[in-house]
């Protein structure tokens, strides 16, 4: 897969000189369509038997790119049709800085190989399979997943977690909000929790390496 | 602060306004000097935030990059400075990576996943400032402290290369047990197994380049 921006070809030449591939997926905005420079990849492939698929991204929006990115990616490493997952290496140096950029936080999101193929060509220190979800612990993304969007009392947390005793859920808690992945604020005698903007978008990584595409920015 | 930029002294001087109490700013800059309409802009730019700093009396450091399209060599750059700050006990507040050339951008976004650096980006047009909600890609918490030894190890040999016995023998640690740290290496797309040009039942140890921007100035 690679980013594309309609008129930087030597990029994407470059991207499929270096990697092996069986399938080129574009990722790029509408205007991509109909450009001499995607007819260009078009025949080339034509040449090999293949097709170039296109992915539209079309956020305007910074992080709104990264999700898009993020679900392309998602939907091209699990293929439905067999059940099975493919393996997908992103360039990033394609399209526009702003489209560049969100594939790269997106390839780190959700640790899949990516390059930056442009005169040179630079593997990303991104390791495959590894994303930052790794780094917490499974009762840690269980607490995260459980709060969600909510704003819930430390007991309702409790009760939502089921088998975990409330010395469990404290300490889960200490430790979610020193790392500012939680927000907690005492109302009417009862602990509150909630997610930071670090915590959303943390539960959004989660949700993403659990298989769901779609996964809204709220 | 920590900044790049490009043509634009509007994608960095927004977040200068916003950050409280800055104390020094330093940003990194760079044009193809086979262009002089491009290396004029920047220039100008970069006057233009120096002028604007020099009035708010704020410190100011402009690191000219000699090649603003050589990601590799920019990332280490930069991700050495972000080290070499913290080293010497400096918050850095905010790093805004709006401005400069396409590889430049990247490549400081990638500095600060790898160093957990907040980010800011600012909007092409209105210019408002979009914080990224960037969370710390820590490798230390996903590869092995024996992982990172033998990526240090390989890194400061090269170019000289190694079959897993000799890895073994250099790092002071059993073939079996090389060979399983080796495995999550190679799952990980951090290292290649090759076969050995003269003799086929050995392996060589072929790490990535990838490995010195993951280890960034430890190894």
């Amino acid at each position: 897969m690679s980013t594309f921006g309609g008129d930087d070809v030597d990029k994407v030449i470059n991207a499929m000189r270096t990697l092996s591939y069986e399938r080129l997926v574009l990722i790029g905005e509408s205007s991509i369509d109909g450009s001499e420079g995607l007819r260009e990849i078009e025949l080339l492939e034509q040449l090999a038997g293949r097709e170039v698929e296109v992915d539209h991204v079309d956020k305007q929006g910074f992080l709104e790119q990264v999700d898009a990115v993020s679900e392309a990616l998602t939907k091209h490493i699990h293929d439905t049709a067999s059940g099975s997952r493919n393996t997908v290496a992103l360039n990033i140096s394609g399209g526009s800085k702003i489209l560049g950029d969100a594939a790269l936080l997106a390839a780190f999101r959700i640790g899949i190989e990516a390059y930056h193929c442009a005169e040179k060509v630079t593997k990303l220190p991104v390791l495959k399979g590894a994303n930052v979800v790794d780094m917490f612990t499974p009762l840690q993304t269980e607490f995260i997943t459980c709060v969600g969007d909510r704003d819930l009392t430390l007991d309702e947390v409790v009760s939502r977690l089921g088998n975990k005793s409330r010395q469990s859920a404290e300490r889960i808690l200490r430790e979610l909000r020193r790392a500012g992945i939680l927000r907690t604020e005492i109302r009417t005698g009862k602990i509150r929790v909630s997610l930071s903007e670090l915590g959303s978008e943390l539960g959004r990584m989660i949700r993403m390496t659990r298989g769901e595409r779609s996964v809204t920015r709220r | 602060m920590f900044g790049t930029l490009g043509y634009r002294p509007k994608s960095l001087i927004p977040t200068i306004r916003s950050t409280p109490n800055v104390e020094k700013v330093v940003f990194y800059c760079g044009a193809d000097k086979h262009e002089p309409e491009a290396v004029k802009k920047v220039a100008e730019a970069k006057s233009a935030v120096l002028g604007y700093c020099k009035s708010l009396k704020i410190a100011v450091d402009a690191v000219e990059l000699e090649d603003p399209f050589d990601f590799k060599g920019i990332a280490l750059r930069i991700r050495g400075d972000i080290r070499k700050h913290k080293r010497e006990g400096k918050d850095i507040g905010i790093f805004n990576i709006a401005g400069g050339t396409r590889p430049t951008s990247s490549a400081a976004l990638l500095a600060c996943i790898l160093e957990g650096v907040p980010t800011v980006y600012v909007h092409d047009l209105t210019y408002e400032e979009i914080h990224l909600p960037l969370l710390r890609m820590e490798y230390s918490r996903i590869l092995s402290g024996e992982e990172r030894e033998m990526l240090r190890r390989l890194l400061k040999a090269r170019p000289a290369e190694f079959t897993e016995v000799e890895l073994a023998r250099l790092v002071g640690k059993h073939k079996a047990t090389v060979n399983h740290h080796l495995r999550n290496l190679v799952s990980k797309g951090v290292i290649r197994l090759e076969s050995h040009s003269e003799d086929s039942r050995k392996r060589i140890v072929r790490v990535e380049e990838s490995a010195e921007l993951l280890l960034g100035d430890d190894s």
